[in-house]
């Protein structure tokens, strides 16, 4: 059988990269997992489900590549931009079980108490209503995640509700301020 | 990176949001049984996207395996690698409509081949549970023999070893 090569199926996104002062959010790649894997099997990933076993990192770190393909946005690897140290997951996202798009973010231990989160998820905030034309925006929450809460009202979110999910049950709604927004 | 793969009746190529209700549909149903499922839709959606970030990370990934004049796609096949497995893997997952036309031979041969030639794998394998009497019918057709001495993801599959493909003259 003759299994020619020919170019690469044009379909496909390149995933953007977006700076900030210390930030820099871009693909995550095969050099992030090993970070990665050790937020997924902490305590600190108790807020997005986990804690998750090695197996299922691999799995959710290749799917938020993916989300970007299926979904034309997604999440960013969030890197120092100096060292390009992986810090977190950070970006616009929006599951099949969601109610709606949210800005959603996930920071590494390396990455507590300096404002990394915040960084990030403003610039994704900003990424959203201005690349990919969002006109509202929210952040969901596990009702005890008191830093994402934090976070949330640092950016000037307000609670909109609860949406019931059907695994993790009460998610707290935060709804941004729009567009108009820093 | 190598996005595309061509044999007598196909076209492989990467996966696009096209083939996503496919996708989907093939995890949420019965027949991802022997790949953890049935899933609920949005870990179906989870599946399929983990599929397509599977090329980013690791440089290779599965095929998504059409007709030729036919871009729809039947299913997917290729080579998968995760964090987790013990060694370099050749994986098949076909949608019913594909069944019984020798499609995902055809398509496990020509990633066989890949993987050998394009990505210098030095040998290969495939995971299958026990119960799944095609997928093992398609290993032996390969030419894959059982390597029970091999470690294994899941400690109650099959190991079934590809030999390297013959190199023509």
């Amino acid at each position: 059988m003759d299994h020619r090569m020919t170019q690469a199926a044009p379909t496909l996104i390149e995933i953007p990269t977006v700076e900030t002062d210390r930030l820099r959010l871009r693909a995550p790649r095969w050099s992030d997992f090993e970070a990665y894997a050790a937020f997924c099997a902490s305590p600190r990933s108790a807020g997005v489900g986990g804690p998750y076993s090695r197996d299922a990192a691999f799995t959710r770190l290749t799917a938020v590549i993916g989300h970007w393909q299926l979904r034309g946005f997604g999440r960013w690897l969030v890197a120092d931009r100096d060292t390009d140290a992986p810090l977190g997951i950070v970006g616009p996202f929006r599951p099949e079980d969601w109610p709606e798009p949210e800005i959603a973010w996930s920071v590494f231990e390396a990455a507590e108490g300096r404002g990394v989160a915040y960084e990030a998820a403003l610039a994704a905030r900003r990424y959203a209503y201005d690349v990919l034309g969002w006109t509202t925006a929210v952040s969901l929450t596990t009702p005890d995640n008191t830093r994402s809460i934090a976070l949330a009202q640092r950016m000037g979110a307000t609670r909109d509700g609860s949406y019931m999910h059907a695994e993790a049950g009460e998610l707290y709604v935060w709804r941004h301020p729009g567009p108009e927004a820093p | 990176m190598i996005e595309r793969l061509e044999t007598e009746r196909l076209i492989l190529r990467r996966p696009t949001r096209a083939d996503e209700a496919g996708a989907v549909a093939f995890y949420e149903s019965d027949r991802s049984k022997f790949v953890g499922g049935p899933f609920k839709t949005h870990i179906a959606w989870s599946c399929w996207a983990a599929d397509f970030g599977h090329w980013d990370l690791r440089g290779f990934g599965s095929f998504a395996v059409t007709m030729k004049g036919d871009d729809t796609c039947l299913g997917i096949v290729g080579p998968y690698y995760p964090a987790t497995w013990p060694e370099f893997e050749i994986g098949w997952l076909i949608w019913p409509e594909a069944e019984g036309r020798g499609i995902a031979y055809e398509a496990a041969r020509a990633c066989v081949d890949h993987a050998f030639r394009d990505l210098g794998w030095e040998t290969a394998v495939s995971y299958i549970d026990p119960e799944n009497a095609r997928s093992i019918a398609l290993a032996e057709r390969l030419g894959a023999v059982r390597d029970d001495a091999a470690p294994r993801p899941d400690p109650e599959d099959y190991v079934f070893r590809h030999p390297r493909p013959e190199r023509p003259a």
